[in-house]
């Protein structure tokens, strides 16, 4: 790998967190540092609990981190005076739960946000987002609303919402996790021509079948740390810490 | 006395049912002008506290926004009409039907704030995750996501709040103004026949509840069928 000598798209260097009440603090993040760069599709898998969904957050900052500094395109995004609002535009995420606007048609959950805060016209907004339909193989459900798709077509939609933005790394946060069997297949499928166009991605997943198939580096996050990254064919077969053999053995 | 003579009496003698229109009128007056204050205040309130609620930020607004809930919503509507008329504006001049547009005002929104609260608090975090992943601030979201779903999901409760309020003007009368109740009162006092002219006041009361009752279903109705 000679992704060393290109700066990180992403950066992430001493982050830790905690949940705290006035009892006690539960640590879920222990002093993680790992580099993400352009062009990387880096799966995140381990054991439930193990502290992955929350990570994902932490790199938006839909969870506050409680140490720690996260670069983004050479900037802090943990510092004080930081707009995160602008930085959260570049990062898009998708979620377990969809997170559908109910209200809106598929078309507005789609151009809503280049229209308000890229400022560009209804009209580029509408082209740019019946490419992306088209893309998911949802061009005709332009005019429907959330509640009226399966689980599959709002997860399609979510990620087509999440492009729109035009961001420069995908965050998938246990996208398959909600979903009936026989659509986890035509969510993958998107995801898998997303990496093929060189999308940077970083996905929480359990689907590990995928992982090894679609992936460049897999991490395995286990006990609130980074335990173990590597390659998808040495992930699988020459799993050097014992926690990963212990969870890749259960896998089968 | 014949039922015909009594109707005479009360209503077309002396034009006696102009008590009641101009009553109405005012009952009506201080009733829209009140909802619309009320949903001003009670915006304003459920805004900062549920702001405080979800990020922590704004400890004093929101300690002053309870103590204004629960003021309001722990004294009697006649009581604080009586303050704000004989206390709050005892040394300045001012018409009495602003006096009742304000209290009336400000007692509807401390109600109307907890509704919107409720509304806001029912719509799933996750809203607010989609439109912060998106690059939305806080207000923004607020704004295009969660309170048209909000105001939706409240809507019964609002017009509900509405038809109270419009009762509760009945107590304007305390201060000396002529609404509805007052005129019938006043009919009943110069014809010492309360039968007539406080059943009609009555009735007149129930059919704009049965009005206000049927916009709000109709409004309910057009906002189902502009999402499913």
């Amino acid at each position: 790998m000679t992704t060393d000598q290109k700066t990180p798209l992403i950066e992430v260097k001493h982050l830790s967190k905690a949940f705290s009440n006035s009892r006690h603090d539960l640590e879920v993040l222990t002093d993680i540092n790992v580099n993400f760069y352009e062009g990387d599709v880096a799966f995140i898998v381990g054991p439930s609990g193990a502290g992955k969904s929350t990570f994902l957050r932490c790199l938006n900052r839909l969870e506050e981190a409680t140490a720690g500094e996260i670069y983004f395109e050479g900037e802090n995004i943990l510092g004080n005076k930081v707009d995160i609002d602008r930085h959260r535009q570049k990062m898009g995420m998708v979620f377990q739960q969809f997170n559908l606007f109910p209200h809106l048609s598929v078309m507005s959950n789609l151009t809503i946000g280049p229209i308000k805060l890229q400022g560009i016209s209804k009209e580029e907004a509408e082209e740019r987002a019946n490419k992306l339909l088209k893309r998911v193989k949802l061009e005709d459900r332009a005019n429907s609303f959330p509640n009226q798709l399966s689980g599959g077509q709002k997860q399609r939609i979510a990620i087509a919402r999440s492009l729109c933005m035009e961001p420069d790394v995908m965050l998938f946060d246990e996208p398959t996790s909600a979903l009936d069997p026989e659509m986890v297949g035509e969510v993958l499928e998107v995801m898998r021509e997303l990496a093929e166009d060189k999308m940077t991605m970083i996905v929480v997943t359990h689907e590990m079948a995928f992982a090894r198939e679609v992936a460049n580096r897999i991490l395995f996050m286990a006990d609130r740390q980074i335990l173990e990254e590597n390659d998808p064919v040495n992930f699988f077969e020459n799993p050097k810490n014992e926690r990963l053999r212990a969870f890749l053995d259960k896998m089968i | 006395m014949s039922l015909k003579e009594n109707l005479y009496l009360n209503f077309i003698k002396e034009d006696r049912y102009m008590y009641l229109v101009s009553g109405l009128g005012n009952t009506l007056l201080i009733t829209i002008v009140a909802v619309v204050v009320g949903i001003l205040v009670g915006f304003l309130l459920a805004y900062i506290r549920t702001t405080h609620d979800k990020t922590g930020k704004w400890k004093v607004a929101n300690l002053f926004a309870q103590l204004y809930i629960t003021v309001i919503r722990g004294t009697p509507m006649v009581l604080q009409l009586l303050i704000v008329y004989f206390v709050i504006f005892a040394s300045v001049n001012v018409p009495k039907i602003i006096v009742a547009f304000i209290a009336f005002g400000l007692n509807s929104g401390a109600y109307v704030a907890e509704i919107i609260r409720a509304g806001i608090m029912s719509i799933d975090q996750g809203q607010f995750e989609a439109g912060a992943s998106l690059g939305f601030s806080y207000t923004q979201s607020m704004l295009y996501f969660i309170l048209p779903q909000a105001i939706k999901n409240v809507l019964p409760a609002l017009g509900n709040e509405m038809i109270v309020l419009l009762k509760e003007t009945s107590v304007a009368g305390y201060i000396a103004m002529n609404d509805l109740t007052r005129g019938a009162d006043i009919i009943r006092s110069q014809t010492y026949s309360a039968f007539a002219p406080l059943l009609m006041a009555a009735a007149i009361y129930l059919f704009f509840v049965l009005i206000f009752d049927s916009l709000v279903k109709k409004l309910e109705r057009n906002l189902k069928n502009s999402d499913h």
